[in-house]
């Protein structure tokens, strides 16, 4: 949208004032994203193959997560100072402003150190993609975008959500930080290795699964080992955008809660 | 003082006990599926494996070491002058208000862990040798880590904007530190590595004491190294600190 | 046709009640008892384009929330409000886009940048045109004196110079209607003159209707001609200031400096302070002169005045007998 457009610049022309080390703010970031597949690295290098996965296959699910998680931070981390947007009143002047104050609320600020982690997924992903026994055809290269794509759109929905409680509860950050690590710590393992109540409570109560696990399921040729059907690995993206939909429905309902702040 | 901000933060408490408990689930879930229908690896049992991850997990968020210290905040907000002038020498100051954080941290610790015992594995030590030797070896190490982490907060005096470098070095202190990985399992050059370092000595040296892992000879080499540390960085630290005053008083502050 | 039409407007606030007594924090969570707070009980009133309105009240007398339900802030619990032919709450940005709000305690121009940028970002954002936004900002910055510190970012600027700024970015899209929350708040005397003086301008020449909530009662003497008084969520007064003071402060003071307490008759009330007496009088029943001539005959003076009822006595006996009743 327009407004968007015109808030971003603002954004980046603010943070461009702050010219920390920017570099290895970057780096930084991807050390704290990548040492979960250093963990599985040198495990998997003891022990080969972790609930029949490959070090490969693993480190392409990893990939898959990461420009996911990347794919939703960039443009919308801001969610994490909604607490305070709320809280200080600052809200108020978005309601006065002929934008949606969403937009408003994620172009506040942009963090360009997060970039890292999109760029990181994507670079992981360029290298895991080529390693990863799938046949690639333009039809599986579309998918995997697809997913990538719905992948963003599963956890972004979940923040949202979340987020979307402030205006009752007027502090989330708990929350958001809770559903952030949960996505970090188990979202890049093959769901299988997990008992039967985890794998359940992973794909339909915490859509983790939709994220990373299920699509590569399907592009790794896997889906046999699956407790759900097929066709619902393969619906993926479309789990994200529904997701994501009923979020936004969730959060423009809940704005209506809005109480301001005294003055 | 840092005990009572500290304790404030009841939710932020409740979400390291959620996080502890997760992450002892995902490696206790992880290990089994790994080890497969293999019992052993290189003499390790699985369930060794499982209560080793277990322990080192609970450990590593008792001791936070990525908690640096209030050193870069002070510099930051200028407040360094007012601590130089107290009474009470500057590190000794720093380092209590890091063991009072422990402190705040330690009876939610202890609550969470009946929890991550349930949720992850444990065993009992393989004789009142080892549990003595643990202890020992807990309390040296949770002292490197806290030497560490003055260390590293008195960069502070030298650079201001320092997130970066610090995320770098806490990853990597966290891997080589064996809380992820026992150094049994580490790949060969990375394991050389890791036994150079002082990290090993703040999470690998104990759990693995507490096993039974290191024992004999062993255990007194170990417990030595870990000691020696304790020197190295203390001296370390004093050499450091009496640079940064030098810098502080040339600076201004 | 009025520009603003507010009937019957209503604003509950609900609060879960504070639970006493064992684990009252966790039941309070748990509990599904409110609280309910009316802040604004059932307000009426109605603006022509053009005017000039002081909105007025102690804190806490539902003004901010008043204001907030106007703006499309808040939405209201029960009541209708019209702005300019849009229920704001509702379409909100069609609302924004012909209304200027200035926060007194808070900015609305981006932090992190110099002046210049937010000014062309407002443009942007509310489609300016190119030749409205130069006309504008040229005149802005020449009536308000912004060019020195056009090209300084936002967080450095005094807060004389980030109210002139808000003020401009208010202004610049040309809205029919400006709000003003305490504009003058925490600045200095000249600073606030020049205020004032940009706001008269508006209203006379470009005809721009001004809300004003302000607790300066300069503020109000200068610009205002119509005051609506809130106090408990209830309008008080509506009407302009002459009015209000010919209802409740119906007299006049005549000091008189004459050595030594001055009486007389046909007065209201005396009190004596300072060396002077003051003889307060309805001049509806009592003629200035009369009284003059009265005090003259019988005393030397040495010094003698009128003096009008001052608005901040006058509002005051007004909040007092609110909370009487």
């Amino acid at each position: 949208m327009r407004a968007y457009r015109i808030l971003l610049g603002a954004a980046v022309r603010a943070e461009l004032q702050y010219r920390a080390n920017f570099l290895i703010n970057v780096i930084g970031g991807i050390c704290y994203q990548g040492v979960g597949l250093a963990f599985i690295w040198a495990v998997l290098s003891q022990f080969g193959t972790i609930g029949g996965w490959s070090l490969r296959e693993v480190a392409f699910l990893y990939a898959i997560r990461l420009t996911a998680h990347g794919l939703w931070i960039v443009p919308f981390g801001q969610l994490i100072s909604v607490d305070e947007v709320v809280r200080q009143g600052e809200y108020d002047r978005y309601l006065v402003r002929p934008a949606n104050p969403l937009v408003q609320l994620i172009t506040r600020r942009i963090h360009l150190t997060a970039s890292g982690d999109l760029l990181g997924g994507l670079l992981l992903l360029a290298i895991a993609s080529t390693q990863a026994p799938v046949a690639w055809s333009p039809g599986a290269v579309a998918f995997l975008l697809l997913a990538v794509v719905g992948g963003a759109m599963v956890e972004l929905s979940l923040q949202l959500a979340a987020s979307a409680m402030t205006f009752r509860l007027l502090s989330t950050m708990s929350l958001k930080f809770g559903i952030d690590a949960v996505f970090n710590e188990v979202g890049s393992y093959p769901l299988k290795i997990f008992g039967g109540a985890a794998r359940f409570g992973l794909t339909f109560v915490f859509p983790l699964a939709f994220v990373a696990y299920l699509p590569s399921t399907v592009l790794l040729d896997r889906t046999g080992e699956l407790a759900v059907p097929a066709w619902l690995a393969w619906g993926s993206p479309v789990v994200g955008g529904v997701l994501l939909t009923g979020a936004y429905l969730f959060w423009s309902r809940q704005s209506r809660h809005y109480k301001s702040s005294g003055h | 003082m840092q005990f009572a901000t500290v304790l404030t933060y009841r939710t932020d408490y409740l979400l390291t006990a959620v996080l502890l408990l997760v992450q002892v689930y995902l490696l206790r879930v992880v290990w089994t599926a790994v080890y497969a229908d293999r019992g052993v690896a290189d003499g390790i049992t699985v369930h060794t494996m499982i209560a080793y991850a277990t322990l080192a997990t609970v450990q590593y968020t008792l001791f936070s070491p990525w908690r640096f210290s209030q050193i870069p905040e002070r510099v930051r907000e200028g407040k360094v002058a007012m601590d130089l002038l107290r009474p009470v020498g500057f590190c000794g100051q720093m380092l209590a208000a890091q063991v009072g954080g422990t402190a705040a941290l330690a009876p939610f610790m202890v609550l969470a862990l009946p929890f991550a015992l349930l949720v992850g594995g444990a065993t009992a030590p393989p004789s009142a040798g080892a549990a003595v030797a643990y202890a020992v070896s807990l309390l040296l190490a949770y002292a490197i880590s806290q030497l560490l982490a003055l260390l590293v907060g008195m960069v502070a005096f030298w650079t201001v904007e320092n997130t970066g470098i610090f995320m770098i070095y806490r990853v990597a202190a966290q891997f080589l530190s064996g809380a992820l990985v026992p150094l049994w399992f580490m790949p060969g050059p990375l394991r050389v590595l890791a036994q150079v370092l002082p990290f090993q000595a703040t999470a690998y040296t104990p759990t693995a004491t507490y096993l039974g892992e290191i024992h004999g000879s062993g255990l007194a080499v170990a417990l030595g190294v870990q000691a020696l540390w304790v020197g190295l960085l203390t001296a370390l630290a004093r050499l450091v600190w009496s640079r940064a005053v030098h810098r502080v008083v040339v600076q201004g502050g | 046709m009025s520009i603003i039409r507010v009937e019957g407007l209503v604003k509950e606030f609900r609060r879960p009640r504070r639970l006493e007594g064992p684990f009252g924090g966790l039941r309070t969570l748990f509990s599904r008892q409110y609280t309910v707070n009316r802040a604004v009980d059932g307000v009426s009133f109605s603006i022509e384009p053009g005017e000039l309105v002081g909105y007025l009240g102690p804190n806490g007398a539902g003004k901010s929330t008043t204001i907030k339900m106007l703006t499309g802030i808040l939405v209201p619990t029960s009541g209708l409000v019209e702005v300019a032919g849009v229920t704001p709450w509702r379409d909100r940005e069609r609302n924004a886009q012909q209304i200027g709000v200035v926060f007194g305690q808070r900015s609305q121009l981006w932090w992190d940048l110099p002046l210049r940028d937010s000014l062309r970002l407002i443009g942007k954002l509310y489609k300016v045109p190119a030749e409205m936004f130069r006309r504008n900002e040229e005149r802005f910055t020449e009536l308000l004196g912004l060019g020195e510190f056009l090209d300084t970012p936002v967080r450095q600027l005094s807060l004389g110079q980030r109210m002139r700024g808000d003020l401009a970015a208010a202004m610049l899209y040309e809205p029919s209607i400006l709000y003003l929350d305490e504009p003058t708040v925490g600045l200095d005397v000249v600073a606030k003159e020049r205020i004032r003086e940009f706001v008269a301008e508006l209203n006379a020449a470009a005809g721009t209707t001004v809300i004003l909530t302000t607790h300066d009662l300069d503020d109000v003497e200068r610009l205002c001609r119509r005051i609506v008084l809130i106090d408990h969520g209830t309008v008080l007064y509506d009407g302009d200031v002459e009015s209000l003071k010919a209802r409740y402060a119906p007299y006049r003071e005549l000091v008189v400096h004459a050595g030594r307490p001055v009486e007389v008759s046909g007065v209201l009330a005396t009190r004596y302070e300072q060396g002077r007496s003051w003889l307060r009088f309805d001049p509806a029943r009592t003629q200035v002169a009369d009284l003059i001539g009265a005090v003259l005959a019988r005393y030397e003076v040495t010094d003698l005045s009128i003096v009008e009822p001052e608005l901040e006595g006058v509002i005051r006996q007004i909040y007092a007998a609110g909370d009487r009743s």
